[in-house]
């Protein structure tokens, strides 16, 4: 289990004696990549036990955070070099997950301090990846930014503010896109429940995002031996090109 | 409908990646190239990383080279000796290439030398034919001879040692300008991921003097078998074949391949050198457009560590 997830996780067990329980489930507890994969939808769904009272003085809150597994980034800066535009500087970060959604009854910042956001890692400005110990933080911001902006780009990382809708007293749902190229691996579903600020209580539930069959098949072959899967490839092609050779000069 | 690719980690439309196939099958089959240099940053515009689209373009050269080696060796238009040499020079060019592949990756500039190489590549060839094809055009209308180069029987390369009798090329040449040759298109083949034809034919032509009838042949054996090796090189190296990809891309080209096959053959000659020059410096010129324009985002993000 990754950093992040553990210390969100301990830092639960010194919540307030008061909290109210938080139940919450997902739609599926894996999501499987088969040939024909272009993504898939999950749900988190959830209920909160106990007595309660959703007012404006004391609003009652949940957010919702999908971590993709963590991926080594390295980010790169282009320089203008006699006309062309060529990488100059480049930072590497460990500690970024390859996919991150977050999603709230309100936008984040409206929830909670700034230090409880920060705390629990909740929020795209406080993902806070580690980088090489010689670099400034003030240099490796920059990079920072522009690996969070890429992310959001390709639909990798998303926060919302309004995704988590309350269908009665007590029951909330929300709705997670998972895309195509959010990666195979382990996530984890962090759900929040916030009063006035305060953190009331969390669940964090496993996901696995697994390629199974074939392509599972073929991304072990590659990578596990990779001579052969070579020579397969090679095969392959060689008798497309002879069969192809055959089948028009009968035609 | 989408399909997954297992090594690029993404979905495609696998009709897109056919009729990708297709249409550089159907150009190499018309001019008798093997397209990998089309193919590969044709895929790049696409999306695919482009480490992935070198990589698998190699497979993709191996299925067309496959199925236009056959056709020649029924004519028995290889110089099997000819291949081998310059095959010895090919796997260490390869092999080098491959390894600075991976070199280039880890220094993030595989883009910009790949783009860059392309743009030299496309901009010197595409020039070269715009013009040839240009004079030979003028030169029918007016109904002029073209003078060729006129093959002067005695050049530098008649004066390099270790000479051997390749007797399918009526050649009596020393092995060091084909080994280097086959070197040239190896790293080429790796880096660039192309097969090379449009630089051995003219080059067996103009510096090996070989018999015209024997070239395409020989230089598809060659092409074959780097390109094969190229493609478990990359395998092994860098990870980044990807079977899927491979064969949406090589059943469309095989097909493409022999439309071209049929309408370049109803071509003249002039005006089909003439198309492909002009697509080469379009190629070239939107390549260059990406390397000089200032990108949206200056940073740019590549997954894996240093």
């Amino acid at each position: 289990m990754r950093l992040a997830t553990v210390t969100a996780f301990l830092a639960l067990l010194f919540v307030p004696a008061s909290a109210q329980n938080l139940v919450s489930g997902l739609s599926q507890d894996s999501i499987r990549i088969t040939s024909n994969y272009t993504g898939t939808e999950i749900v988190v769904f959830g209920a909160v036990e106990g007595p309660q009272e959703n007012t404006k003085a004391a609003p009652r809150d949940v957010i919702v955070v999908v971590r993709g597994p963590d991926a080594d980034m390295t980010v790169r800066r282009k320089v203008r070099v006699a006309g062309i535009w060529i990488n100059r500087d480049a930072m590497h970060f460990t500690g970024l997950p390859s996919y991150y959604y977050l999603t709230s009854t309100r936008p984040a910042s409206a929830i909670a301090l700034r230090a409880t956001l920060q705390h629990y890692q909740i929020g795209l400005s406080y993902l806070q990846p580690t980088t090489e110990s010689t670099h400034m933080p003030s240099k490796a911001e920059p990079f920072r930014q522009a690996a969070i902006r890429e992310r959001e780009n390709a639909h990798l990382y998303t926060e919302r503010g309004d995704g988590v809708e309350f269908l009665s007293y007590s029951l909330f749902r929300a709705r997670i896109p998972m895309p195509a190229t959010a990666p195979a691996g382990h996530y984890s579903v962090e759900v929040y429940l916030l009063r006035n600020g305060t953190m009331l209580g969390a669940n964090i539930t496993p996901l696995y995002v697994k390629q199974i069959g074939l392509e599972r098949g073929l991304f072990n072959f590659a990578h596990k031996q990779p001579f052969w899967y070579g020579i397969f490839t090679v095969l392959m092609a060689g008798l497309i090109g002879w069969g192809s050779s055959m089948v028009f000069r009968q035609a | 409908m989408e399909i997954y690719l297992p090594v690029a980690e993404m979905s495609v439309y696998w009709l897109a990646v056919l009729a990708i196939g297709a249409v550089v099958g159907f150009i190499s089959g018309m001019f008798g190239v093997s397209g990998g240099f089309l193919l590969t940053p044709v895929l790049i515009f696409y999306g695919i990383p482009s480490p992935v689209a070198v990589a698998t373009t190699a497979s993709h050269m191996t299925a067309s080279s496959m199925a236009g080696a056959i056709a020649q060796w029924k004519k028995s238009a290889i110089d099997f000796k000819m291949a081998g040499v310059m095959l010895i020079g090919g796997f260490v060019g390869t092999w080098l290439g491959v390894w600075l592949f991976a070199l280039m990756r880890r220094t993030g500039q595989t883009e910009i030398i790949v783009s860059a190489g392309y743009v030299v590549l496309l901009g010197t060839i595409g020039g070269l034919m715009l013009n040839e094809s240009l004079r030979a055009i003028r030169a029918a209308q007016t109904g002029k001879l073209v003078s060729g180069h006129g093959p002067h029987q005695h050049n530098w390369i008649h004066r390099l040692p270790l000479k051997v009798r390749f007797r399918q090329s009526r050649l009596y040449i020393s092995v060091i300008p084909p080994i280097l040759l086959g070197f040239a298109v190896g790293i080429l083949s790796a880096i660039l991921g192309v097969g090379g034809g449009f630089m051995l034919v003219p080059a067996m032509i103009y510096l090996l003097r070989m018999p015209t009838n024997v070239v395409i042949g020989t230089s598809l054996a060659q092409i074959l078998c780097v390109t094969a090796v190229t493609t478990v090189l990359q395998s092994v190296q860098n990870y980044t074949v990807d079977i899927m990809l491979a064969l949406f891309l090589i059943l469309g080209g095989v097909i493409g391949a022999q439309l071209g096959t049929r309408i370049g053959a109803r071509l003249r000659g002039e005006v089909l050198r003439l198309l492909f020059a002009v697509v080469i410096l379009s190629l070239g010129a939107i390549l260059l457009w990406g390397l000089v324009v200032t990108p949206r985002d200056t940073y740019t993000l590549a997954l894996g560590g240093p």
